[in-house]
């Protein structure tokens, strides 16, 4: 257990829709998952399977219904991630946690550098390191130098898309959370934020990702945990997972 | 981890009429109203409580009438409360219950231990008074008497809040909305009080003015590191400022939670229906 940096156990989520009647929906019905330090693992399986909800419910933008989500963190400390007060998980946020969604949050007046030496500054680097970090980042993922002022509501969806991913991999978290970080991404843009996520990987993030596209598993995952139904149902090593996957046998 | 409040409020009640506590017994969420049957009385506001950390954001949501004004308006002393306590961590360390002082004492901590945004600036400033004598007025409150120092200390805050210097010996009242708005933000930070409550601050503005107003409160919630309480009916105000927050409806919170959760998994009925509305 203590190789693992997160380890969760029958964890579930299930949704009470009062303007629907009361109707129940289960969005995960029992995950068990471990993960170990700079192992990159991609959760593949339909729309609906739960991959995005074991996400949120990691990052408690989901609160879990039941389960346990250990997360070791910088300190060496272990925590219990669904049992964390409100105010806890935000402190950890960023710091000991990451996620990186698809979508940027609106950010009517601030250009990219500043959205993304805010993020460093937010998680306690100081304004100058957050800084020669930002722009280094922002080159690595070829954002124009001319947009850096620009606010970022004018700018495109996969530039906004990178400066989220920018913004997201600042500073190093314990653990990672990759919900479709490249799906608005061209070929050249795609490829540099890939090499930028399998950077993380080597310096010993541990990176749980939602990638929807085959070719981005293959290159980063160590491990591919396939899900079914709100549940895994197959985890291994990524050619046998995707052999699995592309002959369409999930049954 | 232990995170010291700044503000840190429990059991906050307000009764208008009657103050007989039957009236707790058919008013609030499960009952639909805040007006008890029984005894005619109003309950704005019932067994409210929250803490709030320095460098931290509140959200208070919830729609006209859910009391979450009411609230605000007893913590800052503008109205008086039934029952409960409120705490600020700059008052006798926190432990000198806030609503048990007389109303001058209550006033004197509106100087720089507390500080109100209000969605009217009429309510937080002075419209025949110019810009620079409003922050003045704050700046000799707390005993500044050195004219030059509050005339340089007043355009340093217009500045930060974005008012143009060339403004600043102009009536407030010959002010745009937006811009009376920043002018009022400068006021309540001029003597940079630990603690700042917003109440519906942007509400009233054009939808550009406001956003413009709502990026000035941002930079300055994360700059100073106060304390914030932000009262709100607006989702996306709410979201853009705060990381934790209440949901009220008829006088109580029915909800408590951080504030991606309540937008993306809002557990009470009330707080289904208001996150459903807003993102329809």
């Amino acid at each position: 257990m203590t190789e693992h940096i997160f380890s969760c156990r029958g964890l579930t989520k299930h949704f009470v829709l009062h303007t629907i009647d009361g109707r129940r929906v289960e969005a995960l019905r029992g995950v068990d998952l471990d993960i170990r330090p700079g192992e990159h693992v991609a959760l593949a399986g339909s729309s609906g399977a739960g991959k995005s909800s074991l996400l949120k419910c990691i990052y408690r933008t989901y609160e879990p219904t039941s389960g346990t989500a250990l997360l070791r963190l910088r300190s060496g400390e272990s925590v219990d991630l669904t049992r964390l007060s409100d105010q806890e998980m935000a402190h950890l946020r960023g710091r000991d946690i990451g996620y990186v969604s698809q979508f940027l949050r609106a950010e009517p007046r601030r250009g990219p550098l500043d959205i993304v030496t805010r993020a460093g500054v937010s998680r306690g680097m100081d304004r100058s390191t957050a800084r020669d970090a930002a722009v280094h980042s922002l080159r690595r993922l070829n954002i124009d130098e001319k947009l850096w002022d620009v606010h970022a509501s004018v700018l495109s969806g996969g530039e906004k898309q990178r400066i989220n991913l920018a913004a997201g991999t600042i500073s190093s978290p314990q653990l990672l959370l990759l919900d479709e970080p490249v799906s608005a991404l061209d070929p050249a843009n795609r490829e540099a934020a890939l090499d930028l996520i399998g950077d993380l990987t080597t310096q010993g993030v541990a990176v749980l990702a939602v990638f929807h596209d085959i070719e981005a598993m293959e290159r980063l995952a160590s491990r591919i945990v396939l899900m079914r139904n709100g549940r895994v149902e197959m985890s291994g090593d990524p050619t046998m997972v995707l052999d699995v996957l592309t002959q369409g046998a999930t049954a | 981890m232990n995170f010291d409040w700044a503000l840190k409020v429990s059991g906050l009640g307000k009764i208008h009429g009657v103050p007989d506590l039957r009236a707790l017994e058919d008013t609030g969420p499960d009952v639909g109203t805040a007006k008890s049957a029984l005894t005619g009385a109003i309950v704005a506001a019932w067994d409210v409580g929250f803490e709030v950390a320095p460098g931290e954001a509140l959200g208070v949501i919830g729609e006209s009438g859910s009391g979450k004004s009411t609230v605000m308006r007893c913590i800052a002393g503008d109205q008086t409360s039934t029952t409960g306590e409120v705490l600020l961590r700059s008052l006798d360390r926190g432990r000198t219950n806030v609503l048990d002082l007389d109303p001058s004492a209550r006033r004197r901590l509106r100087v720089a231990d507390l500080s109100v945004v209000y969605q009217d600036p009429a309510e937080g400033l002075r419209l025949n008074v110019t810009a620079g004598g409003n922050i003045a007025e704050a700046l000799t409150a707390a005993g500044w008497r050195h004219f030059g120092r509050i005339r340089d200390r007043a355009a340093e805050l217009l500045e930060r809040t974005e008012v143009p210097l060339s403004r600043m010996d102009d009536l407030v009242g010959t002010f745009s909305g937006g811009m009376r708005q920043r002018v009022q933000l400068a006021k309540a930070l001029a003597n940079e009080p630990p603690v700042v409550l917003l109440d519906e601050p942007t509400t009233g503005l054009d939808a550009s003015v406001a956003a413009g107003v709502l990026d000035l409160i941002r930079n300055l919630l994360e700059e100073t590191g106060v304390a914030a309480v932000v009262v709100s009916h607006d989702f996306a105000v709410i979201e853009m400022l705060t990381t934790r927050c209440v949901v009220m409806n008829h006088g109580r919170i029915v909800e408590a939670g951080l504030t991606d959760r309540l937008l993306e998994d809002p557990h009470h009925p009330y707080s289904q229906r208001l996150v459903g509305a807003a993102r329809a």
